[in-house]
């Protein structure tokens, strides 16, 4: 291992330091000017200076007069946290004429005079060695320039359901050109084949139909339905995506959608549209407002006498021998609005669906209730086609249920009392429902008075999970067992007709979507997002994003407001001529790399690609600049730009240059854990000065030499502040990578002979500045109990060991 | 000796239930023991009372009842219940359990915690002491021994009484059932 402490220097190093007051926030505590007279006595500091307010413009002016007359190289500038002002002094250090990059910051607010009001030498002390590892960093840093890649104008929208129909008209309406992939013969979703939508019971064809014709219709919108998204590569604002057209056996430019081939076609087949409750013909729509009309053949049932061939005549839009095609797009994003599915209970045998003939499901009721379904709005049973008088709806059919689906499927509820009211309000006292809940969910606006409806309509609502269904064989009426929970006593009712408001479920084929986009799914199958709450409609890969259903459950209101918001997050790609990454990614020296591939696994975005016998190759616009892949690398190929080995390790060492047994060495990650420690200085919660901060952008980054090394030179303890597990790391998994690795060193150390009290893993959120002050205050006394000897017999003993495996590397 | 659940109501349904009667760790120590770790996940959908067959003939066995009672911390009343000694041990509320809450050994937990608090029914005390003296839960009447001899029959096998008292001895039985009769009075109180 190279020592850190020895810089490449092209040029002589002219290091500036500028040490802030802050009016007395600052210097109220820390002694500045000692701070200053201390920087002087720093190797390569040429220039030192002390400001009143730094970040206002007379302070910004001195750094840049400084830079220009002082030929500055480098710049540390000691004032707050770099959360603060980081931004504000790249800038100026830009407008000197330097590179951006080539400047750091020495916390000495929020870490210094902040946090150790209680003792003003201790946070000098501390404000000292803040401003010695900042200098010892900037050394080592390069210039960096931000990186540029260009953009594609175009979208495309996987999946033409309510979510991806607004998605698409948004984005053609702002001028884009979209492209809609749909793997069923029409677009429309789940939404086109209910028959009223909650809670204002206005039909839902009549209000999704004209958003569907305006998809069709729309220059800048192409359909592509029928067909499958094959294959996708490349990386925000450069997608190149294969998209294979199945057969339809019809020509679609040819076809006019007049329907004679239907009226001529002797095949009739169970229509999947009406979940197989009524019929389509082999050659068909399935249903009137198919968009785009279209007609197709199903060659399973089709018997090929070619009728249709005869009644289409001239216009020669039927073709057997269609092959399916492939066709490649160009795109600077993606919208994944795949949806769900409908679970059927066949697995659930006590609810007897598939058995009994009038145990049915809530899509099937919901095409049984529609005017232009298969029975015209009759609600009939299946068993005698007789009006059903007694109708019990069981909620959470296989939602909510460890052994089926665990989730709560978001819309049963809601859907399940519309139906009840449609029920009540065609047949009124003519039927009586039951309604079997465990929690009646009902949030959304307008929402609870639907519920109040419904209970003044009549509607009996029982509070139990039904158990059980049996049939009385010769009537074909369903006895429902439950517990009426709220009177104590098992109850059973009779009933002419069940419906079953079942789970809904990841959509069948999410894996390939998946695969093919690089997106990982939550433990139900959803896709995953970037932040469930603050990128609800981003994927972790960057120009991927999510509308409605498909990483989870949404109702059409929300799917319509996130089909909105996903094209709006889009368009922040796609109006870009070309999309800007902060240049603190990795890159892979390939003739190091061992070609092990052990990296790809380990990076949270799918970033990093290992062909056979090739160096490991990281998509610059994929990678989100964590460091995990630098942390893992066993053979130390990969450097994170801003963040390298060099540059943490020198602070290390300026860190514990003196009394280290004293310092507890602490590596923040950036979003959280420094966050947390910040808001302990923000809220002035005094804790002890022996902690020596450094900060990395995830602790997935802490590599585990930066540990040995903070112990080899005698640390008297180390800490690791990363985001909580499981969710809040802002790199998706950078601290599980971070556990794993960490778990088996503590374990490693402790075998060694090392106090586990001396190397800690603590997860600290932006939140918790009073945790952090408390873990440090911690650590401190376990540091203090310890006491020095023993720490110092402690490290001699590992020292040795330590330096082995350092050197080995 | 009382009966084991005669000073306190079953169920918990005849009496307001008092600030004082809360026990909020008893659920802690539920989720600590074999059987009863996934308590907590019960949401009281009463599927497993719907289809218990005991609950469909008994007037106040509700093993959703007993479980919420636990959660809410009712430790007395719970282990008072008389009602917990109903459970057939089918195991079909576990069967049908939609959040894996294993119920019969939930409902077997509580029935162990009464024991140890010396809350056992009568009846149950009368089988101990049979099988103990005889090695027969149930001891055989004289009436029926005299009538299988008339008709002919071989005789019963007899018990082994002390092969029987060797395992209980090594399950600690004795000192759940016999020994604290004297205690279990002034334990109870």
């Amino acid at each position: 291992m190279s020592s850190p402490q020895d810089p490449a220097k092209p040029e002589a190093l002219r290091v500036g330091v500028f040490v802030c007051h802050c009016g007395l926030n600052i210097a109220g505590t820390v002694d500045v000017h000692a701070v200053a007279e201390f920087a002087k006595t720093i190797p390569d500091v040429v220039y030192v200076k002390e400001n009143r307010y730094t970040c206002a413009d007379p302070g910004q002016e001195e750094i840049r007069k400084a830079i220009r007359q002082q030929k500055l190289n480098r710049v540390v500038i000691a004032a707050c946290s770099p959360r603060m002002h980081e931004p504000t002094f790249r800038r100026t250090v830009a407008e000197a004429g330097l590179n951006s990059f080539l400047y750091e910051m020495a916390n000495i607010r929020e870490f210094a005079s902040w946090c150790h009001q209680s003792d003003p030498a201790a946070a000098t002390e501390r404000a000292k060695d803040s401003v010695k590892m900042a200098v010892a960093k900037v050394r080592l840093m390069q210039p960096l320039q931000t990186i540029e890649v260009p953009v594609t104008n175009k979208a495309v929208i996987i999946g033409g359901g309510i979510a991806g129909i607004n998605a698409a008209l948004d984005l053609a309406e702002q001028g884009f050109k979209v492209y809609m992939v749909e793997s069923t013969q029409s677009i429309g979703g789940h939404m086109a084949a209910l028959d009223k939508t909650f809670p204002t019971l206005d039909c839902s064809i009549c209000i999704e139909g004209p958003k569907m014709v305006d998809c069709a219709r729309h220059p800048n919108i192409t359909i592509f339905a029928n067909s499958d998204l094959v294959k996708c590569e490349g990386y925000i604002g450069n997608f190149k995506v294969k998209i294979r057209k199945n057969p339809r056996f019809v020509i679609p430019e040819k076809c006019t959608g007049c329907g004679e081939c239907k009226d001529a076609c002797p095949i009739e087949y169970p229509n999947e549209w009406d979940n197989n409750l009524g019929t389509r013909k082999a050659i068909s729509v399935p249903f009137d407002q198919t968009v785009p009309l279209v007609y197709s053949i199903n060659r399973d049932y089709c018997i090929e006498c070619f009728k249709c061939t005869e009644a289409c005549g001239e216009r020669d839009a039927i073709d057997f021998d269609q092959k399916p095609q492939e066709v490649d797009i160009e795109v600077g994003a993606i919208v994944v609005s795949t949806g769900f599915d409908v679970y059927e209970p066949y697995d659930m045998p006590l609810l007897g669906y598939g058995k009994y003939p009038n145990v049915i499901t809530g899509m099937e009721f919901e095409r049984l209730i529609l005017a232009a379904g298969p029975t015209g709005g009759k609600v009939i049973r299946q068993s005698d086609g007789k009006k059903p008088h007694r109708i019990a709806f069981i909620l959470c059919v296989g939602s909510r249920d460890k052994q089926h689906y665990p989730y709560c499927s978001n819309f049963c509820c809601m859907y399940t009392l519309k139906h009840v009211v449609q029920l009540k309000e065609k047949y009124k006292e003519d039927v009586e429902v039951y309604v079997f809940y465990m929690d009646i969910r009902s949030p959304g606006k307008g929402y609870e008075e639907f519920y109040d409806r419904a209970r003044e309509r009549g509607v009996n609502f029982i509070r139990g999970r039904v158990s059980r269904i049996d049939e009385d064989p010769v009537t074909h009426n369903l006895m429902v067992h439950s517990e009426d929970s709220l009177l104590g006593q098992p109850i059973e009712v009779e009933a002419d007709m069940v419906v079953l408001a079942t789970a809904s479920i990841p959509k069948k084929g999410s894996d390939e979507v998946a695969r093919i986009l690089n997106l990982s799914r939550d433990a139900n199958g959803f896709f995953m997002e970037a932040h469930p709450k603050l990128k609800p409609m981003d994927a972790p890969t960057d120009g991927v994003f999510f509308a409605g259903a498909c990483a989870g459950l949404k109702d059409i209101p929300y799917s319509v407001s996130q089909g909105s918001g996903a094209a709006s997050r889009a368009a922040t790609v796609i109006s870009k001529p070309k999309w800007k990454i902060e240049p603190i990614i990795s890159i892979v020296d390939e003739e190091k790399c061992k070609k092990c591939g052990a990296c790809v696994d380990k990076c949270p975005y799918g970033a990093i690609r290992q062909d056979a016998d090739q160096p490991a190759k990281i998509i610059t616009a994929s990678c989100h600049g964590c460091g995990t892949c630098v942390a893992e690398c066993p053979s130390h190929a990969i450097t994170q730009m801003h963040f390298t080995d060099a540059q943490v390790l020198a602070q290390i060492h300026a860190a514990l240059e003196t009394n280290p047994e004293d310092k507890i060495l602490a590596i923040l990650c950036n979003w959280c854990s420094y966050a947390g420690a910040d808001l302990a200085g923000i809220s002035r919660c005094d804790y002890p000065a022996s902690v020596r901060a450094i900060r990395v952008m995830c602790s997935g980054r802490v590599a585990r030499e930066f540990v040995l090394e903070a112990l080899r030179l005698g640390a008297g303890a180390v800490l690791i502040g990363a985001c909580h597990l499981p969710y809040d790391c802002h790199y998706i998994s950078g601290n599980y990578k971070m556990k794993d690795r960490t778990d088996a060193l503590k374990a490693m150390l402790t075998k060694l002979g090392m106090s586990p009290e001396r190397f800690r893993v603590e997860y600290v959120s932006a939140a918790e500045g009073i945790h952090y002050a408390e873990v440090i205050r911690e650590i401190d006394s376990q540091r203090k109990a310890l006491g020095k000897e023993k720490i110092q017999a402690e490290n001699a003993k590992l020292k040795p060991i330590l330096e082995n495996m350092l050197k080995r590397k | 000796m009382t009966e084991a659940a005669s000073t306190s109501p079953p169920q918990g349904k005849e009496q307001p239930i008092k600030a004082s009667e809360i026990d909020p760790k008893f659920k802690y120590e539920l989720q600590k023991m074999h059987g009863s770790e996934k308590i907590l996940k019960c949401f009281q959908c009463g599927t497993c009372t719907s289809d218990c067959p005991v609950a469909r003939f008994s007037d106040s066995y509700r093993p959703r009842t007993l479980i919420h009672m636990a959660q809410l911390g009712l430790k007395d009343r719970v282990l008072n219940s008389d009602t917990l000694w109903l459970c057939a041990a089918c195991f079909t509320c576990t069967d049908r359990c939609p959040q894996d809450v294993e119920v019969a050994s939930v409902i077997r937990v509580f029935r162990n915690l009464a024991t140890e608090k010396g809350c056992i029914p009568q009846v149950f005390k009368d089988q101990a002491q049979s099988l103990i003296e005889t090695g027969y839960a149930y001891k055989i009447p004289d009436l029926r021994i005299k009538k299988r001899e008339s008709q002919g029959l071989p005789p019963l096998p007899k018990g082994n009484p002390d092969a029987v008292k060797k395992t209980l001895k090594g399950v600690a039985f004795f000192d759940r059932v016999q020994k604290p009769q004297g205690e279990q009075a002034s334990g109870k109180q």
